[in-house]
């Protein structure tokens, strides 16, 4: 605005113009107002896979070749949804199966990740380094370094097709996970908290639950959250260790809407996003929890 | 702190049997005891059993009745032997370089244009981190879309910018490694941009400051300053990435299963072929434990750098 309004009016020499108009796009180039607008379209343009992926699935399937391609889907058009999971019994059991993989791991990684936390935070034992190590280390395996033993070791104990196998195996990844993303929320639990509630009568372990654990809620939500998402699109353990379909979570049943002789890819696109949607409105609402898990920013 | 220390002197001043003891009845063990028991139980010891059964005969009978036979390095000389673990290698190696270098160049330019405060600056930094959460089995499936060769937009976007036909990325052996390592890097570079912000907001004010009033463009406080004020960050988000890139498995799987003609097959790839498709278990634990002495190497030394970090920071 003040670019427009000043240059015009200006008669006097060139190089006096351009001292004023070069401080002006200097000042325009650091404006908040287009700092927003420039990062809004480049995080526009980074995200379209995900729009494009939601968009695909409300296609029918004659607008998919359209060309050029249609960036809004004319008609807008549910069959996809209706196919892939309204009708398709074998899709519902599958997110069954998701769901249950999904919340029985959160669940026992937290009841086991959240004291071991708090003691690698709080209580000084001996060997806490080679611990944390471990978990660091655990944290970084390649899943295929684990499912192809543990499939050998689950066929002799008949855990392969179970859900108890898939929801140890998830386990065994996410503990890790979750004692390195909860132990800086622990560190931030005032010890003094933890003296007065031993002077109160507590013992250790009840001073952990009903003190410091309702302190770090934000820590566990958190973690939760985290892990619920590792396990929900868990792809490798569920490949190789569900081998029959009824046992199949989502992550894994959905490659059957790829052909060999073409993909049909509104529905393809459609349970990706049934997939992914629980993700994406879990990430929206619980953002704040999220980014200071996966960042370790701890705000109290 | 101080009883602590002499309490543990004590201890080991004691007979063995009796220190064993004294440490059984600290209660306080109990909190780390489940946790570390379970990852023991499901990733360490699965390893160890993975070695062991490099060095057996495991046809899928013998897995399930748990008696191979000993085989010695058999298994190390048929797959070492091999063209093809030659081959996973080469492109595990090309894959991680590519992907990690593209990663962190891209994850600092999102942090350069998102680091400064604006309206709405921290929600889109936070949906920008979705391409990262999301599971690789949706964002595999979603580049597999986009880059169709009949109707997928990237062709699209290349055919209206004048190239003159269609490429058939993710079937032509020589750029399917281009399509796997374009979803790699949109997956993995919000991630380092999360990293490196934090550097960036570390860097103290006062530094561009007088770089400004020594008369520094815009260049060189990026490239005298910033860079090199960023190296520990950068270091960091250098490891973990190649960390995560280098045990790819999904994403690859998804999008090319490995192919086309092993174009994209990287190491574990290659090992879970071994195991599942051609039931060699010992030739496939041969690639996994050749696969986990790579990242164990790179985590250590991470350790050894984030530690030294902590220290001169703390």
């Amino acid at each position: 605005m003040t670019l427009v309004e000043k240059v015009p009016g200006e008669v006097t020499a060139a190089s006096s113009m351009a001292a004023r108009v070069i401080p002006a796009v200097r000042k325009l180039a650091r404006s908040p107002l287009l700092l927003t607008i420039v990062s809004v379209v480049v995080a526009v343009v980074y995200l379209f896979p995900v729009y494009w992926m939601i968009a695909t699935s409300l296609k029918t399937s004659a607008s998919l070749f359209r060309y050029p391609p249609q960036l809004l889907p004319d008609p807008l058009y549910l069959g996809a949804y209706i196919e892939v999971v309204f009708n398709s019994p074998s899709t519902v059991r599958a997110l069954g199966n998701s769901a249950v993989i999904a919340i029985g791991t959160m669940t026992l990684t937290l009841l086991l990740a959240a004291p071991a936390a708090y003691a690698l935070a709080r209580l000084r034992l001996r060997y806490t380094a080679w611990i944390v190590l471990l978990m660091l280390v655990a944290q970084m395996l390649p899943t295929v370094n684990i499912s192809l033993p543990l499939f050998a070791i689950f066929s002799q104990l008949s855990l392969v097709n179970t859900y108890v196998g898939l929801i140890l195996a998830n386990t065994g990844l996410t503990i890790p996970l979750a004692i390195v993303i909860l132990r800086p929320y622990f560190l931030t639990v005032p010890e003094a908290l933890v003296d007065a509630a031993l002077l109160d009568g507590c013992n250790r372990w009840t001073a952990f639950t009903r003190v410091v654990l309702p302190t770090t809620r934000t820590g566990l939500i958190s973690a939760g959250t985290i892990v619920f998402f590792t396990a929900w699109g868990e792809f490798v353990f569920a490949l190789s260790l569900a081998t029959r379909e009824e046992m199949q979570p989502v992550s894994v049943t959905l490659s059957r809407y790829i052909g060999d002789f073409g993909t049909q890819w509104n529905n393809l696109m459609a349970i990706s996003t049934v997939l992914a949607l629980p993700i994406i409105l879990a990430f929206i609402a619980l953002q704040r929890f999220v980014v200071g898990g996966l960042t370790g920013e701890v705000d109290k | 702190m101080a009883t602590m220390v002499r309490a543990g002197a004590v201890a080991r001043s004691l007979p063995r049997a009796a220190s064993r003891r004294r440490r059984r009845l600290n209660p306080n063990y109990l909190f780390l005891l489940p946790a570390t028991a379970f990852v023991l139980l499901m990733a360490v010891y699965p390893l160890a059993f993975n070695v062991s059964m490099s060095f057996r005969d495991v046809d899928a009978g013998a897995l399930i009745r748990g008696d191979a036979e000993f085989v010695g390095i058999d298994n190390y000389r048929k797959v070492f032997g091999g063209t093809a673990i030659w081959q996973a290698a080469g492109v595990s190696a090309v894959y991680t370089a590519v992907s990690v270098i593209l990663i962190l160049v891209v994850g600092f330019l999102l942090a350069m244009l998102f680091r400064k405060r604006f309206p709405g600056s921290g929600t889109i930094r936070a949906l920008l981190l979705l391409a990262w959460i999301l599971p690789s089995v949706v964002s595999g499936n979603i580049f597999r879309w986009m880059l169709d060769g009949d109707a997928g937009i990237v062709n699209f976007v290349l055919r209206t910018l004048g190239y003159p036909e269609n490429i058939y990325w993710l079937t032509n052996e020589s750029t399917a490694i281009v399509g796997v390592i374009l979803a790699t890097v949109w997956s993995g570079a919000p991630f380092a941009m999360i990293l490196i912000i934090a550097g960036l907001l570390a860097i103290p004010d006062s530094v561009y400051e007088s770089a400004a009033v020594a008369g520094a463009s815009a260049w060189q406080t990026t490239r005298y300053i910033t860079i090199p004020m960023l190296r520990p960050v950068l270091l960091t988000a250098a490891i973990l990435s190649l960390i995560y890139t280098f045990k790819t498995f999904d994403t690859i799987y998804i999008m090319t299963k490995g192919g086309p003609g092993g174009s994209t097959a990287v190491l574990p790839i290659f090992a879970y072929q071994q195991a599942f498709q051609f039931f060699r278990f010992g030739e496939g634990a041969v690639a996994t434990t050749l696969l986990l002495v790579i990242p164990l190497v790179m985590a250590t030394v991470y350790f050894i750098l984030s530690r030294r970090d902590q220290e001169a920071t703390a």
